[in-house]
């Protein structure tokens, strides 16, 4: 599964740069499916509409995630803006991830 | 995707000594750093393999996927709860899970109903190809319709053998659409009672029609017998009237297979005759119930040996032919093998006796009237020189026997309107008020002129006739020429007139 959210021009002046984020998961697993209500309700709240998500199955594309440096899920990384940040489990420590997003919450 | 091994139960509780040395593994696999923590925090799923490229599945993951891969035990509880035979079939048609039901009737039976879990039912139908009963190509090609998703339901009923007897099937293939492995569900359910129930039906509607049909008894004896035998594969059967003044039980009527040994059979039945009580038919003659051997040597309380010469070593199936509590005879069937009757063959043939009965009671009785109307005519034909038939208008409208009224036409005529007839007004008048009331009239006597100057003479005698609604119709009777007489009447009446004369003159 590989699944991309488009991003529109963001109309918030805190988030000028769209955040271009991939998310890797395993298909069904607990974890993964956390993870995907997780960053989802963050992306709602803090970016709006100002993101792009890609949603990797590593069950389908190992070697996508073997690639991008990533060994377990879920993990999400984020591509741009630089510096690029990766966030490791479930995505429940919200602070953890906006941190990583470069977003103060 | 690898799953490591031991691959944990997915019914075992977590923390298990497998799970717990499962996870110690993958732990060497991350060395170090945010992901042992989040695999410490229980918050990973899967963990690539970097020699690999394998996605490792963490307990969770491979729990959660095998419940949303795998059938699940619900739908599986669900599906062996189920009384129809149910088997699931996977794109190519190899059978991936089957319940209870279908195992049951697998072990019993071959052909497509006896394809077993792992064999490929669409080469079991392929390869059961084509008879009377079921068309193996068709079904295949149906279900192959609903794995393609072409359509989204198929049904067959079909017929297949089995040590019970032949069996009836309705077969069901639904698509299992949205589901990775299985691509169609095939039921199938056993509907050998209801076809059996709706074959007694037409079996009894059959001999219904047959009845309607037949004019004679021998007509209906003959078909009712042929209507059963075809009904039920039975190989033939016979009729044997009770003979009320002799008391025993004749041979009447058969009908069988035209097969040499079921023709010596039958024709070796032709001299049998059965004292009540005495062999299979004596005994149903006797009790008024149904009794049958299941194959020659099976009977309940009765002796094979003293069914050997009326049955063979088949089996047999006699039931009474009834009408109201009156017994005329039996109907005995014979056949290799004779199914155990259910109650409702048993209810069928007893209507069936009763319909018969009915009918030759009803024959017997047309049959006496017949005769009777046969001699009433000969009794008229002795007493009269014609019989004839008029309508409500008094119009000839029938004349039987004899020429009326010396070749006359009279269709069409009254009795006035006849030629030349000779009557006073006066006694037309009362005629005609007579047959206006209605009244019956004998002897009504009247003349007719002859071209050559004669009179001939005619005596009629008539009865209204009313229609089954009690409707006046009209008048039957019958009619007698009466010139000789007559004239001799007249030729005396003239004599003796001339006697008196002449008396008269020698007096003086």
């Amino acid at each position: 599964m590989a699944r991309k959210k488009a991003s529109r021009a963001a109309t918030d002046a805190a988030a000028t740069t769209a955040v271009v984020m991939v998310l890797y998961i395993t298909e069904s697993g607990p974890n993964s499916v956390q993870a995907i209500a997780n960053i989802e309700a963050i992306c709602e709240e803090h970016l709006k509409d100002n993101f792009r998500l890609e949603i990797v199955d590593v069950l389908q594309y190992p070697r996508r995630a073997l690639t991008d440096g990533v060994v377990v899920t879920p993990s999400l990384a984020k591509l741009s803006p630089l510096p690029a940040a990766t966030v490791v489990g479930n995505l429940s420590d919200t602070r953890a991830v906006l941190r990583a997003l470069g977003i103060r919450g | 995707m690898m799953l490591l091994e031991p691959a944990p139960s997915p019914l075992a509780p977590s923390g298990t000594i497998a799970e717990r040395g499962f996870k110690k593994a993958v732990l060497r696999l991350v060395k170090g750093g945010p992901e042992r923590l989040a695999i410490e925090a229980g918050q990973i799923d899967a963990i690539i393999d970097p020699a690999s490229g394998h996605a490792i599945l963490l307990p969770d993951a491979q729990r959660a996927l095998i419940e949303r891969k795998a059938p699940n035990r619900y739908a599986s509880t669900v599906l062996d709860s189920l009384d129809a035979a149910i088997a699931v079939l996977d794109q190519t048609g190899v059978v991936l899970a089957v319940n209870p039901a279908w195992r049951a009737l697998a072990i019993n039976h071959s052909g497509i109903t006896g394809v077993a879990l792992g064999s490929n039912y669409l080469a079991g139908c392929d390869n059961a190809g084509s008879d009377e009963h079921v068309d193996g190509m068709a079904i295949a090609a149906g279900i192959r319709q609903v794995i393609a998703g072409e359509r989204a339901l198929f049904r067959y009923d079909y017929a297949c053998g089995s040590p019970a007897g032949q069996r009836w099937f309705t077969l069901g293939v639904a698509g299992a659409a949205g589901h990775d492995a299985a691509s169609a569900i095939v039921s199938c359910e056993d509907i050998t009672e209801r076809r059996r129930g709706e074959f007694l039906l037409d079996l009894e509607r059959t001999v219904l029609r047959c009845l309607a049909d037949a004019d004679t008894a021998a007509v209906a004896l003959k078909s009712v017998i042929r209507a059963v035998c075809e009904s039920q594969g039975w190989n033939c059967g016979r009729y044997f009237f009770l003979d009320q003044s002799a008391g025993v039980l004749r041979f009447r009527e058969s009908w069988g297979i035209p097969v040499a040994a079921v023709e010596q059979f039958l024709e070796k039945s032709r001299g049998l005759m059965f004292h009540p009580g005495a062999g299979l038919a004596g005994r149903v003659c006797q009790s008024g119930q149904p009794l049958w051997t299941l194959d020659g040597t099976r009977a309940s309380s009765l002796s094979p040996t003293v069914l050997a010469p009326e049955t063979g070593e088949e089996g047999a199936f006699v039931f009474p032919v009834s009408s109201e509590d009156t017994i005329f005879g039996v109907l005995a069937f014979s056949n290799p093998i004779i199914r155990e009757p259910d109650d409702r063959t048993l209810q069928v043939v007893r209507s069936i006796g009763s319909h018969l009965g009915r009918f030759l009671h009803r024959q017997e009785v047309v049959d006496a009237l017949r005769r009777s109307e046969t001699r009433f005519r000969a009794l008229t034909v002795m007493t009269s020189d014609w019989h004839w038939e008029q309508d409500r208008d008094f119009r000839f409208t029938q004349s039987i026997e004899g020429r009326p009224f010396g070749n006359v036409d009279i269709f069409g005529m009254t009795h006035w309107d006849l030629p030349n007839v000779v009557l006073t007004d006066a006694k037309w008048a009362e005629h005609k008020c007579r047959l206006a009331a209605r009244w019956s009239f004998s002897d009504f006597e009247f003349a007719i002129l002859q071209p050559d100057g004669q009179h001939d003479y005619y005596s009629v005698s008539g009865e209204p006739v009313y229609d089954e609604a009690g409707t006046f119709s009209g008048y039957c009777g019958t009619g007698l020429d009466i010139t000789t007489r007559k004239r001799a009447e007249i030729a005396l009446r003239d004599s003796e007139a001339r006697l008196r004369t002449l008396a008269g003159l020698s007096s003086d």
